[in-house]
Protein backbone atom coordinates (compact mmCIF):
# COMPACT_ATOMS: atom_id res chain seq x y z
CA UNK A 1 0.00 0.00 0.00
CA UNK A 2 2.70 2.42 1.09
CA UNK A 3 4.77 1.64 -1.95
CA UNK A 4 1.87 2.40 -4.18
CA UNK A 5 1.35 5.80 -2.57
CA UNK A 6 4.98 6.66 -2.98
CA UNK A 7 4.80 5.80 -6.65
CA UNK A 8 1.69 7.86 -7.00
CA UNK A 9 3.44 10.90 -5.60
CA UNK A 10 6.57 10.54 -7.62
CA UNK A 11 4.52 10.82 -10.80
CA UNK A 12 4.43 14.54 -10.12
CA UNK A 13 7.24 16.91 -9.35
CA UNK A 14 7.69 17.75 -5.70
CA UNK A 15 6.30 20.83 -3.97
CA UNK A 16 9.03 20.78 -1.38
CA UNK A 17 11.89 23.27 -1.40
CA UNK A 18 14.83 23.31 0.94
CA UNK A 19 16.26 26.59 2.20
CA UNK A 20 19.09 27.22 4.64
CA UNK A 21 17.23 30.16 6.18
CA UNK A 22 13.46 29.85 6.06
CA UNK A 23 11.66 32.65 4.25
CA UNK A 24 9.85 35.44 5.99
CA UNK A 25 6.30 36.00 4.82
CA UNK A 26 3.94 38.90 4.73
CA UNK A 27 0.92 37.00 3.47
CA UNK A 28 -1.35 40.03 3.89
CA UNK A 29 0.59 41.55 1.00
CA UNK A 30 1.24 38.15 -0.64
CA UNK A 31 4.94 38.76 -0.21
CA UNK A 32 7.89 36.61 0.76
CA UNK A 33 11.38 37.76 1.74
CA UNK A 34 14.26 35.44 1.06
CA UNK A 35 17.32 36.42 3.08
CA UNK A 36 19.51 33.57 1.94
CA UNK A 37 22.77 34.88 0.46
CA UNK A 38 22.93 34.68 -3.31
CA UNK A 39 25.86 32.96 -4.95
CA UNK A 40 27.46 35.62 -7.19
CA UNK A 41 29.15 33.05 -9.44
CA UNK A 42 25.95 31.21 -10.21
CA UNK A 43 24.25 34.52 -10.87
CA UNK A 44 26.91 35.56 -13.36
CA UNK A 45 26.91 32.24 -15.15
CA UNK A 46 23.35 32.24 -16.32
CA UNK A 47 21.53 35.20 -14.87
CA UNK A 48 18.05 34.70 -16.25
CA UNK A 49 17.92 30.97 -15.61
CA UNK A 50 19.26 31.44 -12.11
CA UNK A 51 16.72 34.14 -11.32
CA UNK A 52 13.91 32.04 -12.72
CA UNK A 53 14.93 29.01 -10.68
CA UNK A 54 15.33 31.08 -7.51
CA UNK A 55 11.97 32.73 -8.02
CA UNK A 56 10.30 29.41 -8.77
CA UNK A 57 11.52 27.93 -5.51
CA UNK A 58 10.39 30.95 -3.55
CA UNK A 59 7.09 31.11 -5.42
CA UNK A 60 6.55 27.47 -4.51
CA UNK A 61 7.19 28.27 -0.85
CA UNK A 62 4.88 31.27 -0.75
CA UNK A 63 2.20 29.30 -2.60
CA UNK A 64 2.51 26.49 -0.08
CA UNK A 65 2.05 29.04 2.69
CA UNK A 66 -0.99 30.55 0.99
CA UNK A 67 -2.56 27.16 0.34
CA UNK A 68 -2.15 26.33 4.01
CA UNK A 69 -4.23 29.34 5.06
CA UNK A 70 -7.84 28.78 6.12
CA UNK A 71 -10.07 28.81 3.07
CA UNK A 72 -13.66 29.56 2.22
CA UNK A 73 -15.26 28.28 -0.91
CA UNK A 74 -17.93 30.10 -2.85
CA UNK A 75 -19.38 30.05 -6.35
CA UNK A 76 -16.38 31.87 -7.78
CA UNK A 77 -13.81 29.48 -6.38
CA UNK A 78 -11.81 28.84 -3.27
CA UNK A 79 -10.74 31.91 -1.30
CA UNK A 80 -7.87 31.93 1.16
CA UNK A 81 -8.38 34.24 4.10
CA UNK A 82 -5.33 36.44 4.38
CA UNK A 83 -3.88 37.68 7.65
CA UNK A 84 -3.27 41.40 8.29
CA UNK A 85 -0.32 42.82 6.35
CA UNK A 86 2.76 43.12 8.53
CA UNK A 87 4.93 45.39 6.39
CA UNK A 88 4.46 48.99 7.46
CA UNK A 89 3.43 50.91 4.40
CA UNK A 90 2.75 54.63 4.65
CA UNK A 91 -0.76 55.90 4.20
CA UNK A 92 -1.87 57.97 1.25
CA UNK A 93 -3.62 60.62 3.30
CA UNK A 94 -3.50 61.52 6.99
CA UNK A 95 -5.72 59.77 9.49
CA UNK A 96 -9.17 61.39 9.34
CA UNK A 97 -9.82 63.94 12.04
CA UNK A 98 -12.50 63.15 14.51
CA UNK A 99 -15.75 64.92 13.75
CA UNK A 100 -16.56 67.67 16.23
CA UNK A 101 -20.00 66.97 17.62
CA UNK A 102 -22.70 69.58 17.89
CA UNK A 103 -24.37 70.21 21.23
CA UNK A 104 -27.34 68.08 20.24
CA UNK A 105 -25.15 65.23 19.03
CA UNK A 106 -23.23 65.30 22.31
CA UNK A 107 -26.46 65.21 24.26
CA UNK A 108 -27.91 62.43 22.12
CA UNK A 109 -24.77 60.39 22.56
CA UNK A 110 -24.84 60.78 26.31
CA UNK A 111 -28.49 59.84 26.43
CA UNK A 112 -28.16 57.07 23.92
CA UNK A 113 -30.61 58.58 21.48
CA UNK A 114 -30.23 57.15 18.03
CA UNK A 115 -31.20 58.71 14.76
CA UNK A 116 -34.13 56.96 13.19
CA UNK A 117 -34.32 56.75 9.46
CA UNK A 118 -37.61 58.08 8.26
CA UNK A 119 -38.89 55.93 5.45
CA UNK A 120 -39.33 57.62 2.13
CA UNK A 121 -42.78 56.06 1.68
CA UNK A 122 -45.74 56.50 3.90
CA UNK A 123 -48.92 54.51 4.16
CA UNK A 124 -51.91 56.48 3.06
CA UNK A 125 -54.87 55.17 4.99
CA UNK A 126 -57.50 56.71 2.77
CA UNK A 127 -56.38 55.15 -0.47
CA UNK A 128 -54.65 52.17 1.13
CA UNK A 129 -51.52 52.74 -0.87
CA UNK A 130 -47.98 53.76 -0.14
CA UNK A 131 -47.19 57.32 -1.13
CA UNK A 132 -43.88 59.15 -1.23
CA UNK A 133 -43.51 61.51 1.68
CA UNK A 134 -41.74 64.08 -0.47
CA UNK A 135 -40.13 64.44 -3.87
CA UNK A 136 -41.19 62.57 -6.97
CA UNK A 137 -44.72 61.14 -6.95
CA UNK A 138 -45.73 62.58 -3.63
CA UNK A 139 -48.66 64.23 -5.46
CA UNK A 140 -51.00 65.93 -3.17
CA UNK A 141 -54.40 66.59 -4.57
CA UNK A 142 -54.64 70.29 -5.17
CA UNK A 143 -58.37 70.29 -4.72
CA UNK A 144 -58.05 68.49 -1.45
CA UNK A 145 -58.96 70.55 1.56
CA UNK A 146 -55.85 71.38 3.58
CA UNK A 147 -55.46 69.78 6.97
CA UNK A 148 -55.52 73.05 8.84
CA UNK A 149 -58.55 74.54 7.22
CA UNK A 150 -59.88 74.95 10.73
CA UNK A 151 -57.92 75.63 13.90
CA UNK A 152 -59.49 75.33 17.28
CA UNK A 153 -58.98 78.46 19.41
CA UNK A 154 -57.47 77.45 22.74
CA UNK A 155 -59.63 77.96 25.77
CA UNK A 156 -57.90 80.93 27.37
CA UNK A 157 -56.73 82.56 24.18
CA UNK A 158 -57.80 85.92 22.95
CA UNK A 159 -60.65 85.20 20.49
CA UNK A 160 -59.54 87.99 18.18
CA UNK A 161 -56.03 86.54 17.79
CA UNK A 162 -55.26 85.16 14.36
CA UNK A 163 -54.27 81.54 14.96
CA UNK A 164 -52.83 81.17 11.45
CA UNK A 165 -50.54 84.11 11.93
CA UNK A 166 -49.55 82.82 15.32
CA UNK A 167 -48.54 79.50 13.82
CA UNK A 168 -46.56 81.16 11.08
CA UNK A 169 -44.78 83.38 13.59
CA UNK A 170 -43.92 80.44 15.80
CA UNK A 171 -42.42 78.63 12.87
CA UNK A 172 -40.37 81.66 11.93
CA UNK A 173 -39.03 81.89 15.46
CA UNK A 174 -38.12 78.25 15.48
CA UNK A 175 -36.19 78.66 12.27
CA UNK A 176 -34.43 81.72 13.63
CA UNK A 177 -33.40 80.07 16.85
CA UNK A 178 -32.22 76.99 15.01
CA UNK A 179 -30.05 79.15 12.79
CA UNK A 180 -28.57 80.76 15.87
CA UNK A 181 -27.77 77.37 17.33
CA UNK A 182 -26.23 76.28 14.07
CA UNK A 183 -24.01 79.33 14.09
CA UNK A 184 -23.02 78.69 17.69
CA UNK A 185 -22.14 75.10 16.88
CA UNK A 186 -19.96 76.24 14.00
CA UNK A 187 -18.18 78.79 16.15
CA UNK A 188 -17.60 76.29 18.89
CA UNK A 189 -16.28 73.72 16.44
CA UNK A 190 -13.88 76.31 15.04
CA UNK A 191 -12.61 77.12 18.51
CA UNK A 192 -12.10 73.44 19.32
CA UNK A 193 -10.23 72.97 16.07
CA UNK A 194 -7.91 75.81 17.12
CA UNK A 195 -7.54 74.19 20.53
CA UNK A 196 -9.23 77.02 22.42
CA UNK A 197 -11.93 76.63 25.00
CA UNK A 198 -15.14 77.67 23.16
CA UNK A 199 -16.29 79.72 26.14
CA UNK A 200 -13.03 81.65 26.19
CA UNK A 201 -13.23 82.21 22.45
CA UNK A 202 -16.73 83.61 22.79
CA UNK A 203 -15.62 85.87 25.62
CA UNK A 204 -12.72 87.20 23.62
CA UNK A 205 -14.90 87.85 20.62
CA UNK A 206 -17.42 89.76 22.69
CA UNK A 207 -14.68 91.85 24.23
CA UNK A 208 -13.24 92.70 20.84
CA UNK A 209 -16.67 93.69 19.59
CA UNK A 210 -17.31 95.88 22.59
CA UNK A 211 -14.00 97.67 22.03
CA UNK A 212 -14.94 98.33 18.42
CA UNK A 213 -18.34 99.57 19.50
CA UNK A 214 -16.70 102.08 21.84
CA UNK A 215 -14.90 103.82 19.05
CA UNK A 216 -18.23 104.67 17.48
CA UNK A 217 -19.25 107.28 20.04
CA UNK A 218 -18.36 110.95 19.60
CA UNK A 219 -15.70 110.74 22.31
CA UNK A 220 -14.34 107.44 21.05
CA UNK A 221 -15.34 105.83 24.31
CA UNK A 222 -13.57 108.30 26.57
CA UNK A 223 -16.65 109.00 28.69
CA UNK A 224 -18.20 105.54 28.47
CA UNK A 225 -18.77 103.42 31.50
CA UNK A 226 -15.85 101.14 32.04
CA UNK A 227 -16.48 97.42 32.02
CA UNK A 228 -15.17 95.15 34.70
CA UNK A 229 -11.67 93.94 33.80
CA UNK A 230 -11.65 95.98 30.63
CA UNK A 231 -8.23 95.97 29.04
CA UNK A 232 -6.50 99.31 28.65
CA UNK A 233 -6.48 100.51 25.09
CA UNK A 234 -3.70 102.71 23.89
CA UNK A 235 -4.71 106.12 22.54
CA UNK A 236 -8.33 105.58 23.41
CA UNK A 237 -10.40 108.69 23.02
CA UNK A 238 -7.80 110.56 21.03
CA UNK A 239 -9.16 111.91 17.86
CA UNK A 240 -7.04 112.69 14.84
CA UNK A 241 -7.75 116.20 13.66
CA UNK A 242 -7.48 116.59 9.97
CA UNK A 243 -6.59 119.92 8.37
CA UNK A 244 -9.41 121.65 6.68
CA UNK A 245 -9.58 121.33 2.94
CA UNK A 246 -9.85 125.06 2.36
CA UNK A 247 -7.75 127.85 3.77
CA UNK A 248 -4.02 128.05 4.25
CA UNK A 249 -2.58 127.79 0.73
CA UNK A 250 0.97 128.57 1.81
CA UNK A 251 1.16 125.74 4.33
CA UNK A 252 -0.27 123.31 1.80
CA UNK A 253 2.25 124.32 -0.82
CA UNK A 254 5.10 123.80 1.64
CA UNK A 255 3.80 120.41 2.56
CA UNK A 256 3.53 119.16 -1.00
CA UNK A 257 6.97 120.53 -1.86
CA UNK A 258 8.39 118.72 1.11
CA UNK A 259 6.94 115.43 -0.10
CA UNK A 260 8.27 116.06 -3.58
CA UNK A 261 11.75 116.75 -2.29
CA UNK A 262 11.73 113.62 -0.21
CA UNK A 263 10.77 111.45 -3.13
CA UNK A 264 13.40 113.00 -5.40
CA UNK A 265 16.04 112.45 -2.74
CA UNK A 266 15.04 108.86 -2.41
CA UNK A 267 15.35 108.32 -6.12
CA UNK A 268 18.85 109.68 -6.10
CA UNK B 1 -2.94 74.49 -4.50
CA UNK B 2 -6.16 73.72 -6.30
CA UNK B 3 -9.17 75.80 -5.57
CA UNK B 4 -11.51 74.18 -3.13
CA UNK B 5 -14.55 72.90 -4.94
CA UNK B 6 -18.00 73.05 -3.49
CA UNK B 7 -20.04 70.19 -4.92
CA UNK B 8 -23.11 71.25 -6.84
CA UNK B 9 -24.82 67.91 -7.12
CA UNK B 10 -24.98 64.60 -5.33
CA UNK B 11 -22.70 62.82 -7.78
CA UNK B 12 -19.82 65.26 -7.42
CA UNK B 13 -20.42 65.32 -3.70
CA UNK B 14 -19.97 61.56 -3.57
CA UNK B 15 -16.87 61.79 -5.74
CA UNK B 16 -15.31 64.40 -3.47
CA UNK B 17 -16.22 62.42 -0.40
CA UNK B 18 -14.38 59.46 -1.87
CA UNK B 19 -11.23 61.58 -1.94
CA UNK B 20 -11.36 62.59 1.71
CA UNK B 21 -9.03 60.94 4.19
CA UNK B 22 -10.45 57.61 5.27
CA UNK B 23 -9.80 55.07 7.96
CA UNK B 24 -9.45 52.31 5.41
CA UNK B 25 -7.95 53.86 2.36
CA UNK B 26 -8.62 53.42 -1.33
CA UNK B 27 -5.98 51.56 -3.32
CA UNK B 28 -3.25 53.94 -4.36
CA UNK B 29 -3.50 55.29 -7.88
CA UNK B 30 -0.31 55.59 -9.89
CA UNK B 31 0.52 58.10 -12.61
CA UNK B 32 3.08 57.21 -15.26
CA UNK B 33 4.51 60.32 -16.72
CA UNK B 34 7.21 61.29 -19.21
CA UNK B 35 9.78 63.93 -18.41
CA UNK B 36 10.92 66.60 -20.83
CA UNK B 37 13.06 64.19 -22.84
CA UNK B 38 12.57 60.48 -23.15
CA UNK B 39 13.51 57.66 -25.45
CA UNK B 40 11.91 54.47 -26.69
CA UNK B 41 13.17 52.38 -23.79
CA UNK B 42 11.76 54.70 -21.16
CA UNK B 43 8.45 55.04 -22.97
CA UNK B 44 7.88 51.31 -23.29
CA UNK B 45 9.06 50.78 -19.73
CA UNK B 46 6.47 53.26 -18.52
CA UNK B 47 3.65 51.77 -20.54
CA UNK B 48 4.59 48.23 -19.45
CA UNK B 49 4.62 49.16 -15.78
CA UNK B 50 1.35 51.00 -16.32
CA UNK B 51 -0.28 47.92 -17.78
CA UNK B 52 0.85 45.81 -14.83
CA UNK B 53 -0.57 48.33 -12.42
CA UNK B 54 -3.93 48.53 -14.19
CA UNK B 55 -6.68 49.41 -13.24
CA UNK B 56 -5.10 51.68 -10.66
CA UNK B 57 -2.90 53.50 -13.13
CA UNK B 58 -3.07 56.56 -15.32
CA UNK B 59 -0.77 57.01 -18.30
CA UNK B 60 0.16 60.54 -19.27
CA UNK B 61 0.93 60.39 -22.94
CA UNK B 62 2.47 63.85 -23.30
CA UNK B 63 5.82 65.10 -22.15
CA UNK B 64 5.96 67.23 -19.05
CA UNK B 65 8.84 69.36 -17.86
CA UNK B 66 9.15 67.53 -14.58
CA UNK B 67 12.30 67.31 -12.49
CA UNK B 68 11.20 65.55 -9.32
CA UNK B 69 14.42 66.22 -7.41
CA UNK B 70 14.42 69.95 -8.15
CA UNK B 71 10.81 70.98 -8.17
CA UNK B 72 7.90 68.98 -6.84
CA UNK B 73 5.16 71.51 -7.43
CA UNK B 74 3.84 69.90 -10.62
CA UNK B 75 3.82 66.47 -9.01
CA UNK B 76 1.80 67.89 -6.16
CA UNK B 77 -0.58 69.44 -8.63
CA UNK B 78 -1.08 66.22 -10.59
CA UNK B 79 -1.48 64.29 -7.37
CA UNK B 80 -4.28 66.51 -6.19
CA UNK B 81 -5.94 66.76 -9.56
CA UNK B 82 -6.04 62.99 -10.14
CA UNK B 83 -6.21 61.84 -6.54
CA UNK B 84 -3.10 59.78 -7.15
CA UNK B 85 -0.31 59.18 -4.69
CA UNK B 86 2.21 57.21 -6.71
CA UNK B 87 4.28 58.48 -9.61
CA UNK B 88 6.67 56.92 -12.01
CA UNK B 89 8.55 59.57 -13.96
CA UNK B 90 10.60 58.49 -16.96
CA UNK B 91 13.41 60.64 -18.35
CA UNK B 92 16.45 60.23 -20.51
CA UNK B 93 19.45 62.54 -20.50
CA UNK B 94 23.16 62.34 -21.20
CA UNK B 95 23.94 62.47 -17.50
CA UNK B 96 21.30 59.96 -16.48
CA UNK B 97 20.26 57.77 -19.40
CA UNK B 98 17.10 55.63 -19.17
CA UNK B 99 15.93 56.98 -15.89
CA UNK B 100 12.89 56.05 -13.82
CA UNK B 101 11.92 57.94 -10.68
CA UNK B 102 9.50 56.26 -8.32
CA UNK B 103 7.71 58.82 -6.16
CA UNK B 104 5.32 58.37 -3.29
CA UNK B 105 3.07 61.10 -1.95
CA UNK B 106 1.54 61.63 1.44
CA UNK B 107 -1.22 64.16 1.82
CA UNK B 108 -0.45 65.42 -1.72
CA UNK B 109 3.15 66.15 -0.71
CA UNK B 110 6.18 64.19 -1.83
CA UNK B 111 7.05 61.59 0.79
CA UNK B 112 10.00 59.80 -0.76
CA UNK B 113 11.65 59.28 -4.13
CA UNK B 114 13.96 56.66 -5.55
CA UNK B 115 15.70 57.12 -8.87
CA UNK B 116 16.67 54.04 -10.80
CA UNK B 117 18.55 53.65 -14.03
CA UNK B 118 17.37 51.01 -16.50
CA UNK B 119 19.89 48.61 -17.93
CA UNK B 120 19.00 45.61 -19.98
CA UNK B 121 15.34 46.28 -20.52
CA UNK B 122 12.98 43.77 -22.06
CA UNK B 123 9.42 44.73 -22.73
CA UNK B 124 6.22 42.88 -22.01
CA UNK B 125 5.82 42.29 -25.74
CA UNK B 126 9.30 40.80 -26.18
CA UNK B 127 8.19 37.71 -24.30
CA UNK B 128 5.91 35.43 -26.22
CA UNK B 129 4.07 34.07 -23.24
CA UNK B 130 0.68 34.13 -21.60
CA UNK B 131 0.00 37.38 -19.82
CA UNK B 132 -1.85 37.80 -16.57
CA UNK B 133 -5.29 39.32 -16.73
CA UNK B 134 -5.96 42.88 -15.62
CA UNK B 135 -6.53 43.69 -11.98
CA UNK B 136 -4.98 40.55 -10.49
CA UNK B 137 -3.05 40.88 -7.28
CA UNK B 138 0.60 40.01 -7.73
CA UNK B 139 2.71 37.86 -5.46
CA UNK B 140 6.02 39.36 -4.40
CA UNK B 141 9.31 37.80 -3.67
CA UNK B 142 12.37 39.77 -2.59
CA UNK B 143 15.59 37.82 -2.86
CA UNK B 144 18.84 38.73 -1.21
CA UNK B 145 19.98 39.59 2.26
CA UNK B 146 20.58 43.22 1.24
CA UNK B 147 16.84 43.88 1.42
CA UNK B 148 17.08 43.33 5.17
CA UNK B 149 20.38 45.05 5.77
CA UNK B 150 20.73 48.27 3.81
CA UNK B 151 18.51 51.30 4.23
CA UNK B 152 18.25 52.08 0.49
CA UNK B 153 17.29 48.51 -0.34
CA UNK B 154 14.74 48.43 2.45
CA UNK B 155 13.15 51.60 1.12
CA UNK B 156 13.14 50.23 -2.40
CA UNK B 157 11.45 47.07 -1.17
CA UNK B 158 8.81 49.07 0.64
CA UNK B 159 8.33 51.34 -2.37
CA UNK B 160 7.88 48.50 -4.86
CA UNK B 161 5.55 46.65 -2.53
CA UNK B 162 3.50 49.78 -2.08
CA UNK B 163 3.55 50.51 -5.79
CA UNK B 164 2.24 47.20 -7.09
CA UNK B 165 0.25 45.66 -4.26
CA UNK B 166 -3.01 47.44 -5.16
CA UNK B 167 -5.79 47.03 -2.64
CA UNK B 168 -5.38 45.30 0.71
CA UNK B 169 -7.56 42.22 0.44
CA UNK B 170 -9.07 40.18 3.22
CA UNK B 171 -9.20 37.09 1.10
CA UNK B 172 -7.81 36.06 -2.23
CA UNK B 173 -9.02 33.65 -4.87
CA UNK B 174 -6.52 30.83 -5.14
CA UNK B 175 -7.03 30.63 -8.88
CA UNK B 176 -6.50 34.39 -9.19
CA UNK B 177 -2.84 34.22 -8.19
CA UNK B 178 -1.59 34.67 -11.70
CA UNK B 179 1.76 36.38 -11.56
CA UNK B 180 4.70 37.06 -9.36
CA UNK B 181 7.03 40.04 -9.16
CA UNK B 182 10.51 38.96 -8.26
CA UNK B 183 13.06 41.52 -7.12
CA UNK B 184 16.59 40.30 -6.58
CA UNK B 185 19.48 42.26 -5.12
CA UNK B 186 22.82 41.47 -6.67
CA UNK B 187 25.32 40.57 -3.94
CA UNK B 188 28.07 43.16 -3.46
CA UNK B 189 31.64 42.62 -2.37
CA UNK B 190 32.03 45.96 -0.64
CA UNK B 191 29.36 46.80 1.96
CA UNK B 192 29.05 50.40 0.75
CA UNK B 193 28.68 49.53 -2.93
CA UNK B 194 25.40 49.25 -4.70
CA UNK B 195 24.71 46.25 -6.85
CA UNK B 196 22.13 45.91 -9.55
CA UNK B 197 18.55 45.09 -8.73
CA UNK B 198 16.86 42.58 -11.00
CA UNK B 199 13.16 43.17 -11.49
CA UNK B 200 11.39 40.24 -13.14
CA UNK B 201 7.76 39.38 -13.65
CA UNK B 202 6.60 35.81 -14.19
CA UNK B 203 3.23 34.21 -14.75
CA UNK B 204 2.44 31.32 -12.47
CA UNK B 205 1.28 27.94 -13.65
CA UNK B 206 -0.15 25.57 -11.11
CA UNK B 207 0.46 21.90 -11.84
CA UNK B 208 -0.78 18.80 -10.08
CA UNK B 209 1.50 17.58 -7.35
CA UNK B 210 -0.45 14.86 -5.62
CA UNK B 211 -0.65 17.01 -2.50
CA UNK B 212 -2.83 19.88 -1.36
CA UNK B 213 -0.39 22.44 -2.69
CA UNK B 214 0.14 22.67 -6.42
CA UNK B 215 3.50 22.38 -8.11
CA UNK B 216 4.49 25.83 -9.35
CA UNK B 217 6.07 26.49 -12.71
CA UNK B 218 6.95 29.96 -13.97
CA UNK B 219 7.04 31.59 -17.34
CA UNK B 220 8.59 34.99 -17.81
CA UNK B 221 5.97 37.53 -18.74
CA UNK B 222 7.94 40.78 -18.68
CA UNK B 223 8.78 43.53 -18.30
CA UNK B 224 12.27 42.78 -17.10
CA UNK B 225 14.69 45.39 -15.80
CA UNK B 226 18.16 45.48 -14.38
CA UNK B 227 18.01 48.54 -12.19
CA UNK B 228 20.90 50.59 -10.87
CA UNK B 229 20.52 52.95 -7.95
CA UNK B 230 20.83 56.65 -8.62
CA UNK B 231 19.62 59.56 -6.52
CA UNK B 232 17.07 59.21 -3.76
CA UNK B 233 15.27 61.30 -1.21
CA UNK B 234 13.65 59.74 1.82
CA UNK B 235 11.02 61.11 4.14
CA UNK B 236 11.88 62.77 7.42
CA UNK B 237 11.21 60.86 10.57
CA UNK B 238 8.29 62.97 11.74
CA UNK B 239 6.56 62.87 8.35
CA UNK B 240 7.00 59.11 8.17
CA UNK B 241 5.59 58.80 11.67
CA UNK B 242 2.55 60.80 10.64
CA UNK B 243 2.16 58.71 7.49
CA UNK B 244 2.36 55.37 9.25
CA UNK B 245 -0.07 56.24 12.01
CA UNK B 246 -2.73 53.62 12.54
CA UNK B 247 -6.21 55.06 13.06
CA UNK B 248 -7.83 54.38 16.40
CA UNK B 249 -10.52 52.28 14.76
CA UNK B 250 -8.03 49.84 13.31
CA UNK B 251 -5.88 49.42 16.38
CA UNK B 252 -6.28 46.08 18.06
CA UNK B 253 -8.36 46.34 21.19
CA UNK B 254 -6.69 45.42 24.43
CA UNK B 255 -8.15 42.23 25.82
CA UNK B 256 -8.53 42.41 29.55
CA UNK B 257 -8.17 39.55 32.01
CA UNK B 258 -7.30 36.92 29.42
CA UNK B 259 -3.76 35.59 29.20
CA UNK B 260 -2.09 32.72 27.47
CA UNK B 261 0.66 30.79 29.16
CA UNK B 262 3.67 29.19 27.50
CA UNK B 263 1.94 25.89 26.92
CA UNK B 264 -0.80 27.65 24.99
CA UNK B 265 -3.53 27.42 27.59
CA UNK B 266 -5.98 30.25 27.81
CA UNK B 267 -6.21 31.71 31.29
CA UNK B 268 -9.02 33.93 32.41
CA UNK B 269 -9.20 36.05 35.49
CA UNK B 270 -12.63 36.64 36.99
CA UNK B 271 -13.66 38.93 39.78
CA UNK B 272 -16.30 37.70 42.20
CA UNK B 273 -18.15 38.87 45.25
CA UNK B 274 -17.29 37.39 48.61
CA UNK B 275 -18.80 33.94 48.73
CA UNK B 276 -21.19 32.85 51.42
CA UNK B 277 -19.91 29.50 52.58
CA UNK B 278 -23.12 28.67 54.39
CA UNK B 279 -24.92 28.27 51.10
CA UNK B 280 -22.06 26.61 49.35
CA UNK B 281 -23.04 23.61 47.31
CA UNK B 282 -20.72 20.78 48.20
CA UNK B 283 -20.77 17.33 46.78
CA UNK B 284 -24.24 15.93 46.42
CA UNK B 285 -24.96 12.68 48.22
CA UNK B 286 -28.13 10.73 48.22
CA UNK B 287 -28.07 10.25 51.95
CA UNK B 288 -28.01 13.99 52.57
CA UNK B 289 -31.05 14.75 50.42
CA UNK B 290 -33.81 16.79 51.98
CA UNK B 291 -36.51 14.24 51.39
CA UNK B 292 -34.77 11.79 53.71
CA UNK B 293 -34.90 14.46 56.36
CA UNK B 294 -38.61 14.79 55.82
CA UNK B 295 -39.20 11.11 56.13
CA UNK B 296 -37.54 11.12 59.48
CA UNK B 297 -39.64 14.05 60.58
CA UNK B 298 -42.76 12.35 59.30
CA UNK B 299 -41.98 9.35 61.29
CA UNK B 300 -41.70 11.45 64.42
CA UNK B 301 -44.94 13.39 64.08
CA UNK B 302 -47.31 11.62 61.85
CA UNK B 303 -50.30 13.94 61.60
CA UNK B 304 -48.40 17.00 60.44
CA UNK B 305 -47.48 15.97 56.90
CA UNK B 306 -48.76 19.25 55.52
CA UNK B 307 -46.63 21.28 57.85
CA UNK B 308 -43.53 19.41 56.89
CA UNK B 309 -44.15 20.21 53.26
CA UNK B 310 -44.40 23.88 53.87
CA UNK B 311 -41.44 24.00 56.19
Amino acid sequence: MEVQLKNDKSKFKSTEVEKAIPLEYDLGNLAAFDTNPIDPKALKKGKDDFLKQLTRDNAQLIMNAIFNLPTKSSEDGVFATLPEPTTVIPREKPVPKEKILTRWEKFAKAKGIQKKKRSRFEYDEETGEYKARYGYDHTKNKEEIPEDWLIEVPKNADPMEDQYEKRANEKKERIESNKKRQKRNQEEAEAIRKNINPREARKQELLNKSLIAKTSTASLGRFDKKLKNEPKVKNQGIRKHRDSNTGDMKAEKEKTLEILEKTIEKKK
Amino acid sequence: MLRTIKPKNARSKRALKNREPKVEENPKQAIFIRGSSTNQIVNTALSDLCSIKKPYSIMFSKKNAIHPFDDQSSLEFFSQKNDASLFCVGTNSKKRPNNLVFVRMFDYQVLDMIELGIENFKSLHDFKSTKSSIGMKPLFVFNGELFEQREEYKKLKNMLLDFFRDEVAESVNLKGLEYIISVTAEPVANPTDFGKVFFRVYTIQMKKSGTKQPRIELEEMGPSFDFVFRRNRFAGEDVMKEATKIPKELQAKKVKNITHNDVGDKMGRIHMKKQNFDNLQTRKMKALKKKFNKVEENNKEEPSTKKAKTA
